[in-house]
């Protein structure tokens, strides 16, 4: 598992850039093992890599800040409302973790607290931005069938992974095996759904616990919180809460990539030490030290 | 690559930091910085869920409002399982009105519009009618109760009192059907004759209730 490696193998590369696929292929396909170059593989490695400090610049310029990537102006109490994220299951279903979480019961169905859904929201799109700008590699994982093709095609549009099927044993414990030598493993993993389908903890949830790699999960009022690393209290069983999910994740990894790629390019553009940082709450909009910039074309 | 699988132990974050300090792992992973810029509310310790023993109870709440009372959760705690879901004393005390609007008249004429976020139902306009009438210093809950009605009649809604389909003696009962109020006063305590088995009902049926005097069949 060296991460040395300048283009990151995740699984057997068999086959061009052009038929990138989402990982998990289905079982039919040799129980679980997709062989699929990744989306990713086809992009920024082709330039030139920073010298060492201005990496570094880079890397820690974004931590300094609390919300880089302002992840607050993406969401609100009232669109977790709207899209019912507040509704739990019934109140013989709750998971003793959960009752700090849970705002109260209303004719036997719990009611998640949205205050307490907003902090841990934020501060869950805040960690997978930052780790989407280091470029590590983000894992979808799910369960629910209802919602697969969503996280899949989710994942797949934001340049990352998904595993919405069958998770083998020893995925994550024992992938030197099961996916190939030198595999990189996923940096973060998010939960859509915590639970598998017969209502137990997800393999995954306690593997990346033991493997150290932190986890970003949507917990409903009947999930175990514990293992996970930044918990988000909140339905995962309505279609609009899901996909309110699906879209700030999506969101959340590009804006973050593509401030990857605005410093890159400016750090490149001016060479010398002392960049300005570009504004934080615009990501979109040009960068204001950028002065023979008009020729920057940013690789899609 | 040195690790350390014990998810049971400490976190992920304690675990990695004390393998960095020891000198055992070489390299800081990824996401190590992140998560020491903003650690998340709660370190994610493992913890054995227990079970609760004796009287101990958890401490989520009820949701209930004052609208409820107008509302009438009086039919739910017939049935003895959804009692015990309740707040007895709120239910004690919610029974002692007989004039509640979902046992007086079900859900009302017009369905549930659920997609609909600014939906009022019949009940809400209900609830609405009351509490005005309540400001202009109405007191007395029976009154208010008719007055309500006749509001929403003058609106055009009209409220059709929910036959007791349940018992045998349906036939022999009084009227009780026809648009809104001015009828006697019937609490659904007398309707239905298991519901004498229900220790709180009994009870409750006592403090002056006029009962119609129905035999059992």
């Amino acid at each position: 598992m060296a991460p040395g490696a300048v283009l990151p193998r995740l699984l057997g590369a068999g086959e061009g850039p052009g038929v990138a696929r989402a990982a998990g292929a289905p079982p039919g396909r040799g129980g679980g093992r997709g062989r699929a170059l990744s989306p990713r593989d086809a992009g920024p490695a082709c330039s030139p890599p920073l010298r060492p400090d201005l990496s570094a610049r880079i890397l820690s310029e974004p931590l300094k800040h609390a919300d880089f990537f302002n992840v607050k102006e993406l969401f609100s109490v009232r669109s977790l409302f709207n899209a019912r994220v507040h509704l739990g299951h019934k109140a013989g279903c709750r998971h003793r973790f959960m009752e700090p979480y849970i705002f109260g019961s209303r004719l036997g169905q719990d009611i998640i607290d949205l205050e307490q859904t907003a902090t841990h929201l934020q501060l869950a799109l805040n960690f997978t931005a930052h780790v989407a700008f280091r470029g590590g590699i983000i894992l979808f994982v799910s369960r629910a069938r209802q919602f697969s093709h969503l996280i899949e095609s989710t994942a797949w549009s934001c340049g990352e992974y998904a595993h919405t099927r069958y998770f083998k044993g020893g995925l994550l414990t024992n992938a030197p095996l099961l996916l190939g030598p030198r595999v990189r493993l996923p940096d973060l993993v998010i939960f859509l759904h915590t639970l598998n389908n017969v209502f137990e903890p997800h393999v995954a949830v306690r593997d990346a616990a033991k493997m150290n790699i932190p986890t970003v999960g949507i917990v409903d009022t009947n999930c175990n919180p514990c293992l996970i690393t930044y918990p988000v209290p909140g339905n995962d069983d309505s279609p609009p809460a899901v996909q309110l999910f699906c879209q700030l994740f999506h969101t959340v990894v590009t804006r973050a990539k593509e401030k990857r790629r605005q410093l890159e390019a400016l750090h490149r553009l001016q060479g010398a030490p002392g960049p300005h940082p570009a504004d934080p709450t615009a990501p979109g909009a040009p960068s204001p030290g950028a002065q023979a910039g008009l020729g920057v074309d940013h690789s899609p | 690559m040195a690790g350390s699988r014990l998810e049971t132990v400490g976190s992920i974050f304690t675990r990695t930091r004390d393998l960095i300090r020891a000198g055992v792992l070489k390299e800081k992973p990824l996401w190590f910085d992140i998560y020491n810029a903003f650690p998340p509310l709660r370190e994610p310790v493992f913890r054995r869920p227990r079970l609760r023993y004796g009287k101990a109870k958890s401490p989520t709440q009820d949701i209930f409002y004052h609208e409820d009372q107008i509302r009438a959760v009086q039919q739910l705690f017939f049935t003895p399982f959804l009692a015990t879901i309740y707040n007895w004393r709120f239910s004690l005390w919610c029974s002692v009105f007989s004039r509640k609007f979902y046992s007086a008249y079900g859900s009302g004429p017009k369905a549930f519009e659920l997609f609909n976020p600014n939906f009022k139902s019949t009940c809400q306009r209900f609830v609405e009618k009351y509490i005005e009438l309540q400001k202009l210093g109405e007191t007395d809950e029976e009154k208010l109760f008719v007055e309500a009605g006749k509001a929403l009649l003058v609106e055009g809604v009209i409220l059709r009192r929910v036959e007791k389909a349940r018992t045998q003696q349906e036939g022999s009962q009084v009227p009780q059907k026809s648009e809104s109020m001015g009828v006697e006063s019937q609490t659904a305590l007398e309707e239905n004759p298991p519901l004498n088995e229900v220790p709180q009902a009994q009870h409750l049926e006592a403090p002056g209730e006029e009962l119609k005097g129905l035999s059992p069949p």
